[in-house]
C-alpha cells in the first residue's frame, strides 16, 4: 500500500481517540489562561525575548504610549483625590504657594504642556480607537496615517494650550 | 523514539510491515499514555462544565466591553459641557466617570499583565481600593473645595 492509503488507515477506530482528544474542551478560556501561567511559574520558564528584539514599529508605539498616558493620568488624578484628602489647606491656598515660588514663564510653560500633551494625545488617541470599535480605519495605510494625525493633532493642542 | 527503533529492526524486512504493527497503530503520538488503552472513556474525561457551554452564552465580558466604550464616548462629551457650562453637575459627573474609565482601564492593565489567581485577586483588591479613595477624595474636593472645572480654570490662569 502507497503511503497514501495509509493515512486512510490512519483514520480507523483506533485513531478515533485523536478525534476524541480534539473535542472542544469543556473548561473555560480563563481557566486554560490560568493553567497555562500556572505550569510557567512551575517550570520556572524564562519569557521570550519580544521587545527587545521586535522591530519597533509607529503602531507599535502609539499603542503603548496610549496605555502610558493613561496610566499616568489615573495617576495624576488619583495623587489630586488623595491630596484634596490629605491636605489641610484649600486648592486657591496651594496655587498661591506655587505662584509664589516664581517659577518663570519657561518651567510654566514646560508643566503646562507636560499635563495637555498626555491628556490630548489619549484623547485623541482615543477618538481612533473608538473608530477601530466601530470597524474603521483598519487599513495599514489608514493605521499609519490617522496615526500621525493623531500626533500631529495632540502637539498642535498642546502647544496652543500651552499658550494660554 | 519507539519509531526510531522500529525503523532500525525494520530496515532488514522493508517498511511496509512497519506500519502493521499494532504499537505504532494504537500509539498517536500526541495523546498522553493513560488515552491508548480506553480511547471511548476519554468522553467521559470531558470537564463537566461543557453543560454550561450547552446551556447558554455568558455575556459579562462583552457587555462590560460596550460599557467601557459607551463610558469613554461620555466622557468626552463631558470635556465641551465643562468648558462651557461649568458648575456643580458636571464636576461630580467628572468625578464619576473620570474615576470609572480610569478603574476599568487600570483593570485592564492588570488583566494583562498580571497572572496567577491569588496576585490577580490582590491586583484587583488594590485596585478597587485606589478608585474609591480617588472618586471620594474627587467628591471631597468637588464639595468642599473650588470643583473640578473652577480648579482646572484656576490652575491654567497661572
Amino acid at each position: 500500500m502507497t503511503l497514501g492509503r495509509q493515512s486512510i488507515c490512519l483514520a480507523k477506530p483506533q485513531y478515533s481517540v485523536l478525534y476524541r482528544h480534539a473535542a472542544p474542551m469543556g473548561s473555560t478560556a480563563k481557566e486554560e489562561m490560568n493553567k497555562f501561567w500556572d505550569k510557567n511559574v512551575r517550570l520556572n520558564r524564562p519569557m521570550s525575548p519580544h521587545i527587545t528584539i521586535y522591530k519597533w514599529s509607529v503602531p507599535m508605539m502609539m499603542s503603548i504610549m496610549h496605555r502610558g498616558t493613561g496610566i499616568g493620568l489615573t495617576g495624576a488624578v488619583s495623587a489630586f483625590a488623595m491630596a484634596a484628602l490629605v491636605l489641610p489647606g484649600s486648592y486657591p491656598y496651594y496655587l498661591d504657594l506655587i505662584h509664589s515660588l516664581s517659577i518663570g514663564p519657561f518651567l510654566t510653560g514646560l508643566a503646562k504642556f507636560g499635563i495637555a500633551f498626555p491628556l490630548s494625545y489619549h484623547t485623541y488617541n482615543g477618538i481612533r480607537h473608538l473608530c477601530w470599535d466601530f470597524g474603521k480605519g483598519f487599513k495599514i495605510p489608514e493605521v499609519y496615517s490617522t496615526g500621525y494625525t493623531v500626533i500631529g493633532l495632540s502637539v498642535l493642542t498642546s502647544v496652543a494650550l500651552m499658550m494660554i | 523514539m519507539a519509531a526510531l527503533i522500529r525503523l532500525s529492526s525494520v530496515c532488514r524486512r522493508g517498511v511496509k510491515p512497519l506500519f502493521y504493527q499494532s504499537t505504532l497503530l494504537v500509539r498517536p503520538l500526541a495523546v498522553p499514555h493513560k488515552h491508548q488503552e480506553q480511547p471511548y472513556l476519554l468522553t467521559a474525561r470531558i470537564h463537566s462544565s461543557q453543560a454550561l457551554y450547552a446551556s447558554g452564552s455568558n455575556s459579562a465580558a462583552s457587555l462590560h466591553w460596550t460599557a467601557e466604550r459607551v463610558l469613554s464616548i461620555l466622557l468626552l462629551a463631558m470635556g465641551p459641557v465643562a468648558y462651557f457650562s461649568p458648575g456643580p453637575v458636571i464636576d461630580y459627573s467628572l468625578a464619576a466617570a473620570l474615576t470609572l474609565h480610569g478603574h476599568w482601564g487600570l483593570g485592564q492593565v492588570v488583566t494583562d499583565y498580571v497572572h496567577g489567581d491569588t496576585k490577580i485577586k490582590l491586583a484587583n483588591v488594590g485596585l478597587f481600593l485606589l478608585s474609591t479613595i480617588t472618586f471620594t477624595g474627587l467628591c471631597y474636593f468637588n464639595y468642599n473645595d473650588v470643583g473640578i472645572c473652577k480648579a482646572v480654570a484656576l490652575l491654567w490662569s497661572k
